[in-house]
């Protein structure tokens, strides 16, 4: 992790600049239809909000709706969900209200994506050069010759080995570390201002990600952008982020400053996420293994409350308050953990 | 290299279905009961005279001897005589099978034009009014029987209205036919500079093309309106938009990534064709290939209807080294 | 099975096109049924003083060239077609699906049944690169003219098809836990077939059957259209066709136009009912219909939970 050390030197202190956050997401709501009842609702009011220059970790396991919440921001939430209701204010524009073709323009330009697996996101029948090359083309609206200038550049940039060859290349040619670079490159070349990262090291090799995030995180602060840092991994946020957030069945159940969360977690789901962390078998059997068969619905009351140790009855009838526990440390529980 | 390899192994596999194909059609059309020489011969001819020209046609020799005789002949080029045209079949195929390429390949130009338009669009968005209106289409393409679909132009276009011509055969009977080059006749009459005869040549094209244009569109339409919905939902497309792709960007390159699987039913279309076209060439009196083959069945006369297999598996089997050929060009992951 | 009865209902509501396929089927069964019941007059008779008469009172649809009431025949034509192609395509889809579901069970492995499996396969390779309209003709002239030698020119052709498909499921299927459980457990290979490989893999089989009861009408009609099938006078779609189609460059439409379009419709009707199915027993497609109904009533109806 030395590599991460030394970006985080690199990293200014979080800029606490100007009232108005970046990008500010309030009450998102993303539903999916389902066989025959009411249509699922994978993302129930989530509010969140990311100053410029902020990096915020989210931290959630599969099938928490970290991915639908990445795609629901750049307003494509995937398969066959929709955005049933919220705002995602972005550089003073409500972006969810735009037009299809405003908010096209938005895309990789301003607010970008580095997705996960990159592999299969990549189209298989063209270049890599091709395709980074287009987003400055669609984007930046110089030609093609300058487009390849840059895509060259930004392959020198996310340190790919040999960037003139890899131009040519074709994504099945690439190793998983190279196409993840390849993404970054992309995600990155028209400098947006924010930038999601999607669990983009899951399914690399533990010394290829720790370079990746050192990359990434370098790449970001250079910038200036700022960054949702989205991961199953609780532990990696430690190392950059400057908040995070912890989302379960679509919630976010707690949001704190990174000391906070670590020093003094206040939703119980958070100190079980810590424990698996730490190097206790027995508390990471209890985090890894996710229960499903028990995890139903609820309409009312806490998320939580089926697999929660401390849950009492009013868990399951009322749904707890998003409540300040300390400055600026939020959880959503009725029982919050005290410390100290 | 690898092509080379590939072809190499292609043509391994191919012999052998291309002999089981030539036995299976010659023991079917052996089967069919009628004796040439009494068919050559009339009703009048003596037992004597017919026993000769068995003789000579080598009818009076084992089915395995005929058959081996068959190949042989084959082997120097020669497909034998069809006693109805009394000349070497190679000859009338020459004549006949350009003909049916013709119709097929303008026909299958046409169900391409219609069946990739309306499957892109119907795609794009899968629940507008063009996806309806293709889903309808393909399933009425498919039922409608293009002999009798041929027989509603003819009668609105020529009977009624009187826009195409009468629907006897590939140009106007004043006309000279060029003489044949490559067979075709609208190819012909270009070379030969001949504008009234390609006027004629087109005008006869029409009704034809239209009929197995439409008919045939059904199939393209559904593979292409598939695939196109599966690659425009697959994760590159996703991202493209994540990353702010316009979407005519989008759909352009998810149909490069379609095109292997239209390629492939174009190219199966284009192999049923040159036998499916018979009952439209019948309806049209086009003198093309699988009209000759049908009137060899139906008089016992075996060797044009062995050349018509013969040449169509040919044909089918060029068409799919070819379409294997464009993969090779359109996948970067085939080709090294 | 009840509950996809009921399915099959909701889905025909859903879509409309659908019931329109099952009424087209099911008055086209109906007519032929009552044939000779409805009909005014002899369909193989004919009335030589009135030839080619158009559309009237007296003959509904007109008459053909030699004076036959072109309604009586076209509405006893589909008890022919439409049993040459019931049973074509039944008997091919007994022989095709029962050999490609052998052919799928011991296609892997080794020893001599690898072998006979990878003939089977290539010779229905050879069969299906056959032109398939010369086939079926040539099959016809060399068994003799007859409504058996269609119907198994019609089960031939469409053989192979059934047999690629019940081998792709029967290989899908066969991989799965319980036919290896159930192999483990003593039963025999045939009975591991017919208790648990053949009832999975019948439903896309079924599918297939409705929309090649279609093509089958379709080439029985081709057939006789070439004077390869049914002969005349017997009532048959493709038969009338052929004799009304000089009439029709002549402006005479009805001997042709009529039975053609009942054709076509029939055909149409029959494969609205394989979409259908193909929608039963795929459950991607019909869960995608079922929601999309939804959205058409609107989300009123639906409780959306509290934010």
């Amino acid at each position: 992790m030395d590599a991460v050390e030394t970006m985080n030197k690199a990293r200014s202190a979080p800029a606490d600049t100007g009232k108005t956050p970046l990008i500010d997401i309030r009450n998102l709501r993303v539903t999916f239809p389902s066989g025959g009842a009411a249509p699922k609702t994978v993302l129930k009011g989530i509010d969140l909000a990311v100053k410029s220059g902020e990096i915020v970790g989210l931290v959630g396991e599969s099938g928490a709706g970290k991915t639908t919440l990445a795609r629901s921001i750049l307003g494509v939430p995937p398969g066959p969900g929709r955005i049933a209701g919220g705002e995602v204010h972005f550089e003073g524009r409500q972006i969810l209200s735009l037009s299809e073709a405003e908010f096209r323009r938005l895309r990789g330009r301003r607010l970008s994506v580095v997705v996960p697996n990159p592999r299969a996101e990549l189209n298989p029948l063209l270049r890599t050069g091709d395709q980074i090359a287009s987003m400055a083309k669609i984007h930046l609206g110089v030609n093609g010759k300058e487009a390849r200038r840059l895509a060259l550049q930004m392959l020198r940039d996310v340190q790919i080995p040999d960037p003139e060859r890899r131009m040519d290349a074709y994504p099945h040619e690439l190793s998983g570390g190279m196409a993840q670079r390849v993404v970054i490159a992309m995600a990155l070349i028209c400098n947006p201002a924010f930038v999601i990262s999607d669990d983009a090291t899951s399914g690399l090799d533990v010394t290829v990600q720790a370079q990746i995030l050192a990359l990434l995180t370098k790449l970001v602060a250079e910038q200036g952008s700022a960054m949702l840092f989205i991961t199953r991994d609780v532990g990696i946020t430690a190392h950059f982020c400057d908040r995070i957030a912890v989302l379960f069945s679509g919630e976010i159940v707690e949001l704190a400053p990174r000391e906070a969360l670590f020093l003094e977690p206040a939703h119980p789901y958070t100190l079980m996420l810590l424990a698996s962390f730490s190097h206790s078998p027995r508390l990471r059997d209890s985090w890894s293994v996710p229960d499903t068969s028990r995890r139903r619905e609820l309409a009312a009351g806490c998320q939580y409350a089926d697999r929660c140790p401390i849950a009492q009855p009013v868990c399951r009838e009322r749904r707890p308050p998003f409540a300040e526990n300390g400055p600026g440390h939020f959880a959503r529980c009725h029982f919050p953990v005290r410390h100290g | 290299m690898r092509i080379l390899a590939y072809l190499a192994k292609r043509l391994v596999f191919v012999i052998p279905q291309l002999l089981g194909i030539v036995l299976v059609s010659f023991l079917l059309v052996k089967s069919i009961p009628g004796d040439p020489a009494v068919l050559m011969l009339g009703p009048t001819a003596t037992k004597e005279a017919i026993a000769a020209l068995r003789q000579q046609l080598g009818l009076d020799q084992p089915l395995y001897i005929q058959f081996l005789i068959y190949v042989r002949n084959l082997m120097h080029g020669d497909l034998g005589t069809s006693w109805q045209t009394t000349r070497p079949v190679l000859d009338d195929l020459y004549q006949r099978f350009p003909a049916t390429i013709e119709l097929v390949t303008f026909s299958l130009l046409l169900a391409i034009i219609v069946g990739v338009t309306l499957g892109v669009l119907a795609a794009r968005n899968p629940r507008g009014w063009i996806a309806r209106v293709s889903d309808i289409y393909g399933l009425s393409a498919g039922a409608l029987p293009d002999f009798w679909f041929a027989l509603v132009l003819i009668f609105v276009f020529y009977t009624v209205l009187g826009w195409a011509p009468a629907p006897l055969g590939r140009l106007d009977v004043t006309i000279i036919p060029p003489s044949p080059m490559t067979g075709a006749l609208t190819i012909d009459t270009l070379l030969a500079g001949d504008w009234q005869g390609f006027h004629s040549a087109c005008a006869h094209l029409v009704l034809p093309v239209l009929t197995l244009g439409l008919v045939n569109a059904g199939p393209i339409l559904k593979m292409t309106q598939s695939t196109m919905e599966k690659m425009l939902e697959s994760d590159f497309s996703r991202y493209e938009v994540l990353c702010g792709v316009p979407q005519n960007l989008v759909v352009r390159h998810a149909l490069r990534n379609a095109l292997p699987s239209v390629v492939t039913i174009i190219s199966v279309l284009y192999g049923f064709l040159i036998g499916g076209a018979v009952l439209v060439e019948i309806v049209f009196a086009w003198g093309g290939a699988g009209q000759y083959a049908v009137q060899g069945v139906l008089n016992a006369d075996i060797y044009p209807v062995l050349g018509f297999v013969l040449f169509s598996a040919i044909f089918s089997l060029v068409v799919y080294i070819v379409v294997d050929l464009i993969y090779f060009l359109l996948d970067p992951r085939i080709s090294n | 099975m009840n509950s996809k009865l009921g399915l099959l209902i909701r889905l025909a509501l859903i879509r409309p096109r659908f019931t329109i396929g099952y009424l087209i089927v099911a008055s086209v069964l109906l007519v032929a049924i009552l044939a000779p019941i409805i009909a005014p007059y002899s369909p193989t008779e004919a009335d030589s003083q009135n030839f080619l008469q158009p559309p009237s009172a007296a003959h509904l649809f007109g008459t053909d060239n030699v004076g036959m009431d072109i309604f009586s025949r076209a509405i006893y034509a589909p008890r022919i077609d439409l049993t040459i192609a019931i049973l074509g395509t039944l008997l091919s889809s007994v022989i095709g699906s029962s050999i490609g579901a052998v052919v799928g069970f011991y296609g892997s492995g080794r020893g001599i049944r690898v072998w006979l499996s990878f003939a089977i396969m290539r010779a229905a390779d050879v069969l299906q690169a056959f032109p398939i309209f010369v086939f079926a003709i040539a099959l016809v002239a060399s068994l003799g003219q007859s409504i058996q030698t269609v119907v198994l020119a019609i089960a031939f052709v469409n053989a192979p098809i059934y047999l690629r498909l019940m081998r792709s499921q029967v290989l899908s299927i066969r991989s799965m836990r319980y036919v290896e459980a159930s192999q483990v457990n003593g039963l025999s290979d045939t009975r591991t077939i017919i208790r648990h490989v053949i009832p999975n893999a019948m439903a896309p089989v079924l599918a297939q059957l409705s929309i090649n009861i279609g093509w089958g009408i379709v080439l029985t009609a081709a057939l006789s259209f070439v004077g390869a099938g049914v002969r005349a006078p017997t009532p048959e779609w493709g038969s009338m066709i052929a004799m009304g189609f000089q009439n029709v460059v002549t402006g005479q439409w009805w001997p042709s136009m009529i039975p053609g379009a009942m054709l076509a419709i029939t055909v149409f009707g029959f494969s609205l009912v394989g979409a259908s199915i193909e929608f039963l027993v795929d459950p991607s497609k019909r869960r995608e219909l079922l929601s999309q109904a939804r959205e058409r009533r609107g989300h009123a109806g639906v409780p959306m939970e509290d934010a």
